[in-house]
């Protein structure tokens, strides 16, 4: 199956995503060529959000593997579950099974514990597979996934082979903690997403907040703006200035001042130092976004 | 010219502009062009998705793809593409000399000859301008930090940037440079040491506690129980040399390992020069007690008499000591028998050191005594081979693992 652009701008239309024609086309190569793509960017930017709004619009399942430091093959693919084989074998013992059979009834699917990337390939219809932070896990676990990546099977030793029928959509994410290897580089499509301008930011929230006035929003737009661009420990994602919006409605804020940041800045600054630095700049933030 | 070859040719060029694509890339890109679309936002889209995997190399991209595609749509008229690469070899100031009327289209086989000859041409150009690949190179910030939106992909070229200047040659500015990227640096760090000591934890298996976990599955031995192998936490001993240009090098040694202060039972941060002193960190800055004279002229066989005296207990056999130093020593005796007794009561001595191998042992350096007695001399060039150096904690005796000098003798 071919995706057209027109299909793609459509979905996300539908999904209330508002993007560029960036990511469009990323996805639309990702879908056709059927290849994983791999997205970087500062943390918050909506980088995971693609990969669901891709599900959604595709009308798929979203299986999500976060990964972290010692994430291994028994937490990603596949582990047997031994409790159940153990508890399998001794209420056999009475029976006096041969072991043939037993081995024959302990190995079998329904003693096997299904972790994402086994989930993902088994499925019987396709699904979109999000591999969360994938520069968080070791390099050994980048090379497994290489390997998986490349044929899309898995070999379990008891049960053979296990291919997938219907190749997932691959969606990797990475806020760049250590540098990916070429290889896995080299087989992903590669998009950097950064944080929205601020024509882009207001149109998420107009989208996103329909009650919000057009002229406060852009105002916090260019706030939010502002603010990205001071050197902070950590600047606002986009869902945090989400939530500091819908603070400013729920407080029933009409215009931008000092009282207004005072009682909202915690929405969106996450660091004391951050906060300090922000009030002994808010004059002039404020008189930028509110001119 | 077929659109493919027109894309292989933008491929070489960006080649040449140093981003790296291999081939399946190429292919990709062939792919992801019949995919997207000619339309010249598309063509631009399709074409960074597929063979720039690196934000880093996103200006180079922007530059080479606007000096190339010109703004027409690719696989137009021939007559007005030999027009266009006229003026695009103008534009580089290359290429067929003398401007002369357009070429007519040529078979294959002569255009790609045409096209491998190019780069040489260009090289040769810069290299007799004098600079070759440094001009390009501040160029190419020069242009990339005029772009960037946010301190993303500036960040990302200064950290390249910093990891790959010689430690040697540092000045102050390419500290403060170094200093930006090392938050990033040492939680890179921080990762990989970390991975390298839980490798290194793991040994034997341990059958008594396997057993005990046994005990739980009615005796089946399932879960495999590993000994850890001793000493499972070191104690940390550094020692930074801060006279002359190495100061800079132990300065990003100690903020690297500061990052990683937990791996360990116990870390000791010394700094010396002609004298010891304990060294910290206030708000990211060095601090040193008692400060030292700064233009003393090292004496290294006083501080090891300086150690020994007054930090003796520090060296236990679970200590390892990492001395970061030129081993320049003014001529002064150097001690090295100091540094054996120190080495002798504690599990093992890394000995890293900014200056580039062909320097050892030339001059004032006592190095060579010192690297006898250590069990390894390793040569930190840069940030990246110090970063590497120090990774060399987790496995301190072991030989050969690293790209690593084994000491002269």
């Amino acid at each position: 199956m071919t995706t057209t652009r027109e299909f793609i701008a459509a979905a996300l239309e539908r999904a209330r995503y508002v993007t560029n024609e960036r990511v469009e086309t990323a996805l639309l190569l990702a879908l056709n060529l059927e290849k994983p793509l791999l997205i970087e960017g500062p943390a918050g930017a909506g980088k995971t959000e693609v990969a669901k709004v891709l599900a959604e619009m595709l009308g798929l399942e979203l299986v999500r593997l976060q990964c972290y430091e010692g994430l291994d093959e028994a937490r990603a693919l596949y582990e047997w579950n031994y409790q159940k084989q153990l508890l399998r074998l001794q209420a056999d013992e009475a029976g006096g099974l041969r072991w043939e059979e037993l081995s024959e009834h302990i190995f079998s699917p329904q003693y096997l514990l299904q972790r994402p990337l086994l989930k993902a390939i088994s499925s019987p219809q396709r699904v979109v597979l999000l591999i969360d932070e994938i520069d968080k896990a070791d390099e050994e676990f980048e090379a497994f996934l290489l390997e998986l990546l490349s044929d899309f099977q898995v070999s379990i030793p008891e049960l053979g082979t296990i291919r997938a029928s219907l190749r997932p959509v691959v969606v990797l994410t990475s806020n760049r903690a250590r540098e990916l290897s070429e290889a896995l580089r080299r087989r992903c499509l590669y998009l950097f997403i950064d944080f929205p301008g601020i024509e882009q930011e207001r149109r998420i929230l107009e989208l996103k907040l329909p009650e919000l006035e057009p002229a406060l929003a852009a105002a916090a737009a260019r706030f939010v703006n502002g603010l990205r661009k001071l050197e902070l420990i950590k600047p606002p994602s986009i869902a945090e200035s989400l939530d500091w919006a819908r603070a400013l409605l729920a407080l029933e804020i009409k215009e931008l001042d000092g009282a207004a940041l005072r009682t909202t800045l915690g929405l969106l600054l996450k660091h004391e130092a951050d906060r300090i630095l922000v009030e002994s700049k808010s004059a002039a933030l404020l008189g930028r976004a509110t001119k | 010219m077929t659109i493919r070859a027109r894309l292989h040719e933008f491929v070489v060029r960006l080649r040449v502009a140093g981003v790296r694509i291999s081939v399946a890339e190429s292919l990709d890109a062939v792919a992801a062009v019949a995919a997207a679309g000619l339309e010249r936002a598309h063509l631009r889209e399709a074409l960074s998705a597929s063979l720039i995997k690196d934000e880093a190399d996103r200006a180079t991209f922007d530059r080479e793809f606007e000096r190339f595609f010109r703004a027409r749509a690719i696989g137009t008229h021939p007559a007005r593409q030999g027009q266009s690469w006229q003026g695009m070899a103008g534009a580089h100031g290359q290429g067929q000399a003398g401007g002369g009327p357009p070429r007519p289209r040529q078979p294959e086989p002569s255009a790609g000859s045409r096209l491998r000859a190019q780069p040489r041409t260009e090289k040769r150009q810069a290299e007799k301008s004098g600079g070759p690949e440094q001009a390009s190179k501040t160029d190419k910030r020069a242009e990339h930090e005029g772009q960037a939106t946010s301190a993303m992909p500036g960040h990302l070229a200064r950290q390249r940037a910093a990891l790959n200047r010689p430690l040697a040659s540092y000045t102050e500015l390419d500290y403060e440079a170094a200093e930006q990227t090392l938050a990033l640096l040492r939680r890179r760090f921080r990762l990989r040491l970390g991975r390298r000591l839980k490798h290194a934890r793991r040994g034997r298996v341990d059958i008594r506690r396997t057993i005990r976990a046994a005990v739980s599955r009615g005796g089946t031995l399932i879960d495999l129980k590993w000994r850890a192998r001793r000493p499972r936490r070191f104690d940390l001993l550094i020692l930074g040399d801060v006279s002359g240009s190495v100061r800079y090098a132990s300065a990003l040694m100690l903020a690297l390992i500061a990052g990683a202060r937990d791996f360990f039972r116990r870390v000791d941060s010394f700094v010396f020069i002609d004298r010891l002193a304990e060294a910290g960190f206030e708000q990211g800055h060095l601090v040193m007690t008692p400060p030292l004279d700064l233009y003393a002229r090292s004496d290294f066989g006083r501080v090891l008499n300086e150690l020994l005296a007054t930090h003796r207990r520090r060296l236990t056999p679970a200590t390892v000591i990492v001395i970061l130093g030129d081993g320049r020593n003014n001529r002064r005796p150097p001690r090295a028998d100091l540094l054996l007794q120190a080495r002798r009561s504690c599990h093992a001595l890394l000995w890293l050191t900014p200056e580039p191998r062909e320097r050892w042992g030339t001059g004032d350096s006592a190095i060579a005594a010192y690297a006898r007695v250590a069990d390894a001399l390793i040569e930190c060039r840069d940030l990246r081979a110090l970063e590497l150096g120090l990774e060399r904690i987790a496995h301190p005796t072991e030989r050969g693992r690293y790209p690593i000098a084994r000491a002269m003798s």
